[in-house]
């Protein structure tokens, strides 16, 4: 997806994870995950430039689709498909 | 994974917990043996008190460590402790030797997170049996 359709993406779960440093994006992503069913969108808001990566390739590595990351100013916000 | 949680300073406990938390997204399932140093910070009266935990390296810079955690809004490393158990399979284990060398015989002594005490014996087996084995 390219960034105008990420942007215009409805999500059914979005988490702000700005204020905590790793892991705890990562951590609020895993807990959010649990509350969605199967095929919901779901966005991580985080300003921990490590999360860039981390997220990204734990939710590839769990079986959700990495829908691609938006860069905002002074974050970033983070699109997975749950499996 | 098993983790031999030898330590129980502020900066090792800070970075066990790190790790617990990334195996706990990984959906890991993780035995903590809590030995010697560690078994006295997971004491009701001291694991949520930074200031009753010494600090392994740089000791002197313990108050900058503290503020850097709080700066970057890093959760407690009982609280990561804490989170964990909630979303993965973690058990906490305290050697029954080193909870009566700080004063821990029950349970009840250590915070409401400890599952029981046990002995080297299974701390040994259960690094046996892991893929991952690692001692902080």
């Amino acid at each position: 997806m390219d960034q105008e359709e990420l942007k215009n993406l409805v999500v059914n779960k979005s988490v702000d994870a700005r204020a905590v440093a790793c892991p705890g994006p990562l951590l609020a992503a895993k807990k959010a995950v649990r509350e969605l069913e199967s095929g919901q969108l779901m966005e991580i808001m985080s300003a921990d430039s490590a999360t860039k990566r981390d997220v990204p390739k734990w939710a590839q590595k769990k079986g959700h689709e990495y829908l691609g990351t938006v860069e905002e100013s002074g974050f970033f916000r983070i699109y997975m498909k749950v499996k | 994974m098993t983790i031999a949680l030898f330590s129980g300073s502020i900066d090792k406990l800070t970075g066990a917990s790190i790790i617990l938390a990334g195996a706990a997204a990984d959906d890991m399932d993780v035995e903590i043996y809590v030995l010697m140093q560690g078994a006295r910070a997971f004491l009701k009266d001291v694991a949520g008190d930074p200031e009753k935990l010494g600090m392994a390296e740089n000791p002197e810079l313990k108050e900058e460590f503290l503020a850097s955690l709080e700066r970057l809004k890093v959760m407690p490393w009982i609280e990561f402790f804490r989170e964990a158990k909630e979303l993965a399979d973690v058990k906490i284990y305290v050697c029954g030797l080193a909870g009566k060398m700080w004063g821990g015989e029950e349970v009840s002594d250590f915070v409401d997170l400890v599952d029981d005490i046990v002995g080297i014996g299974e701390c040994i087996t259960s690094l046996e049996e892991s893929d991952i084995h690692l001692f902080i």
